[in-house]
């Protein structure tokens, strides 16, 4: 089942989710992309009811891009955080939508950060976080295991460490995983982890 | 917090059959004419079938306040575009008409269930056969309303036409002449009459061919 | 002011009605009748209970180097009854978009229509035709806005644009995948067991088209509400093409003739005493 899990590094945060589409018994997809890349130096990993993730996810996109043509600077990840559960808040007494977020960013002034915002719309910047039934894992083994001045490599191997614990001990374990990484250069696609491929297809 | 509202229902369901068959050059419509509820017999001579346009007719069973409101929109969107085409509507758009109105209400639906019948633009019998909420498909014959679980079965077993989706496509026009079709459509209102109480005490067929329309009755048992 | 004359429509036998009070059904846009009370979740369970709309099915489509293969069943079942045989449930949006069908058979059918108007649009507005992904956005887009009000779609939108082949699998909570392996319906387990055994990028048509077949067939022999005929549909550059359709009931003897066996004990007349 959904486990999306992220922590903040010594200069850059990374976020973990799995890429699992499943309906009751059937998966339908094992290389979905749970975490969308906001802007330039953005990341937004989400979990909950696929239509309100899609929905929800590029809505806060299409306002942040909004924002950066309107005035010609980029929304703050503090700034983006407070955005999103103030349209979570709102949403809330009305339709909610069911998804809980990890959003992690980088900004020039403040460095890497990391927000922990779920359907609730209740927000907090941590230095680790995680949803889903992945997250029990995933939580302990970070309290464990983490540190705040991690390299890359050593946070990647934390997140392996994440990713190895959940396959082994989550019954409903998802067999794929995507990894993606923000810092000074940027948001991006760290790497795939990988137990089965979905249709082996590349030219299509 | 116990509930507030009286528990009334917006519906109620009237009983009654309806059966059409398509044939080469004609379109029989029929529909039993005995409006029910529970267990009381409300009138034994009342018309499920309307005439919606020159070539198409339709019969509805289910809850008959619902039909009257479906008719009236029906008749009175073909008015509109008599006047704005000056032509009658054809039966595939009059299906069509049928399926969007039904499907426009949705959240709200119509308790009926409907056959359109009658002749498409090259004369040909049409069947269309729709569900409550606007579900719709062209069809030999078809079967709707409270005798409908009765019925299909032996006219499947005396007509079963090749199914229109097979490929390479078999000929799916029923074999049988008018006559022979108007004498099925009677056999299966006498039979299911026999086991469907919502089903009786008459019968009332319409015939579409190229000389126009016309009306039969039949008597069915009354109890 | 001017009364028309309704009486040709009138039926047989003629009910008195005002029709002034449809005025505004009529007259108006269309637009979706809601109930008026406080419970709509309840109303809308309890009325679609009553209107009971049909059910069951298996679809599946799949991306390989020739383009998309479609195929679906065509029975609809409403509890154990099998309302029709021959539900077509592979919808023809235009000639270069199909829309598989599964879940409520009015919703998938009035909204693949509604899609197909949207496209021909898109087109005359922008002299170019849509592509798979916008086409299915718009339907996504749609459902989501209509989620929790009770509709029920899973659908397969194929066809073939400027970036070749596409497939999209779209649902009523609004769910929207990319992918080039899909199966839909109550059959859809059994489907993929045989879709994914039997699946290669390099298929030619002809043995995509038997996979297609073989899977909706398995699928029909083990899910009671799957069955009828199994449709099959292709999408190339040149637009989609029916390739068969085939009475799953004689597909079962063309795959597995009946053989003679062999009468292990003959039973004989015991002789009288």
């Amino acid at each position: 089942m959904e486990s999306v899990f992220g922590l903040v590094g010594k200069d850059f945060a990374i976020v973990v989710a799995d890429s699992s589409a499943v309906h009751s018994i059937l998966v339908h997809k094992t290389n979905e992309d749970k975490i969308m890349v906001l802007d330039s130096h953005k990341l937004m990993g989400a979990s909950g009811e696929t239509g309100d993730r899609a929905q929800f996810t590029e809505y806060v996109q299409k306002n942040v891009a909004l924002y950066q043509f309107r005035n010609g600077i980029p929304l703050t990840t503090a700034a983006t955080a407070n955005f999103t559960r103030g349209e979570l808040a709102t949403a809330l007494r009305k339709n909610p939508y069911m998804v809980n977020i990890i959003l992690a960013g980088y900004d020039k002034d403040v460095g890497p950060s990391l927000y922990f915002i779920d359907y609730i719309a209740s927000l907090h910047k941590v230095d680790k976080a995680a949803f889903g039934y992945g997250s029990y894992f995933a939580l302990s083994m970070m309290d464990r295991h983490y540190r705040r001045d991690m390299s890359v490599e050593e946070a990647i191997e934390l997140v392996d460490k994440c990713i190895r614990e959940i396959r082994s001990r989550l019954v409903v374990a998802p067999p794929n995983f995507l990894i993606k990484i923000v810092d000074k250069d940027g948001a991006r696609e760290y790497g795939w982890r990988e137990s089965i491929k979905d249709a082996p297809v590349a030219a299509a | 917090m116990t509930k507030q509202q009286a528990n009334w229902s917006p519906y109620d369901n009237n009983g009654g059959t309806c059966v059409a068959i398509a044939g080469a050059d004609y379109c029989v419509i029929a529909a039993d004419t005995r409006m029910s509820t529970g267990y009381s017999i409300l009138t034994r001579d009342y018309s499920k079938i309307i005439q919606l346009a020159d070539k198409s007719v339709m019969a509805s069973s289910g809850f008959q306040a619902d039909v009257r409101a479906l008719q009236k929109v029906l008749a009175a969107r073909h008015l509109i575009y008599q006047h704005q085409h000056n032509k009658q509507m054809s039966c595939p758009a009059m299906a069509q008409l049928l399926s969007n109105t039904l499907y426009f209400k949705r959240f709200f639906p119509y308790y009926a269930f409907n056959v359109l019948g009658g002749l498409d633009s090259e004369g040909k019998g049409c069947v269309f056969t729709y569900d409550a909420v606007g579900s719709y498909e062209r069809v030999g014959y078809s079967a709707q309303g409270s005798g409908a679980t009765l019925i299909t079965p032996f006219l499947d077993n005396q007509l079963k036409s090749p199914s229109p989706l097979l490929l390479p496509a078999k000929d799916a026009v029923t074999p049988l002449s008018e006559i022979e079709a108007i004498d099925l459509v009677k056999t299966c209102f006498a039979s299911a009459t026999e086991r469907d109480i919502y089903t009786g005490d008459k019968v009332e067929m319409l015939v579409l061919n190229a000389s126009g329309i016309r009306r039969e009755f039949m008597e069915l048992r009354k109890d | 002011m001017m009364k028309i004359d309704f009486s040709g429509l009138d039926p047989y036998m003629p009910v008195k009605g005002n029709a002034e009070d449809l005025d505004d059904e009529i007259l108006a846009a269309p637009s979706f009748k809601l109930p008026v009370t406080v419970d709509f979740d309840g109303f809308q369970k309890a009325a679609v209970q009553m209107v009971k709309p049909a059910k069951g099915t298996t679809t599946l489509a799949f991306i390989f180097k020739d383009g998309v293969m479609v195929a679906a069943d065509s029975r609809a079942s409403m509890g154990g009854y099998i309302s029709s045989q021959s539900v077509k449930k592979i919808i023809e949006i235009n000639p270069y978009m199909l829309g598989t069908m599964a879940g409520g058979a009015a919703d998938c059918q009035f909204w693949h229509r509604n899609l197909g108007i949207k496209c021909r649009l898109h087109e005359l507005a922008n002299k170019r035709r849509i592509s798979v992904a916008g086409a299915s956005k718009l339907l996504a887009n749609i459902l989501y806005s209509y989620r929790g009000m009770g509709l029920s779609v899973g659908t397969m939108i194929a066809g073939w644009d400027e970036n070749g082949p596409g497939l999209y699998y779209v649902d009523s909570e609004g769910g929207r995948l990319k992918g080039t392996r899909f199966s839909v319906g109550s059959g859809s387990p059994y489907a993929y067991g045989v879709l994914d055994s039997g699946y290669r990028f390099d298929l030619s048509v002809e043995e995509a088209a038997e996979l297609a077949r073989r899977a909706i067939y398995h699928a029909t022999f083990r899910d009671g509400a799957s069955g009828g005929v199994a449709s099959v549909y292709h999408v190339g550059p040149s637009g989609w093409k029916k390739l068969s359709g085939d009475d799953v009931g004689e597909l079962h003897y063309s795959y597995y003739p009946v053989e003679p066996t062999a009468v292990e004990q003959e039973m004989a007349d015991v002789p009288i005493a």
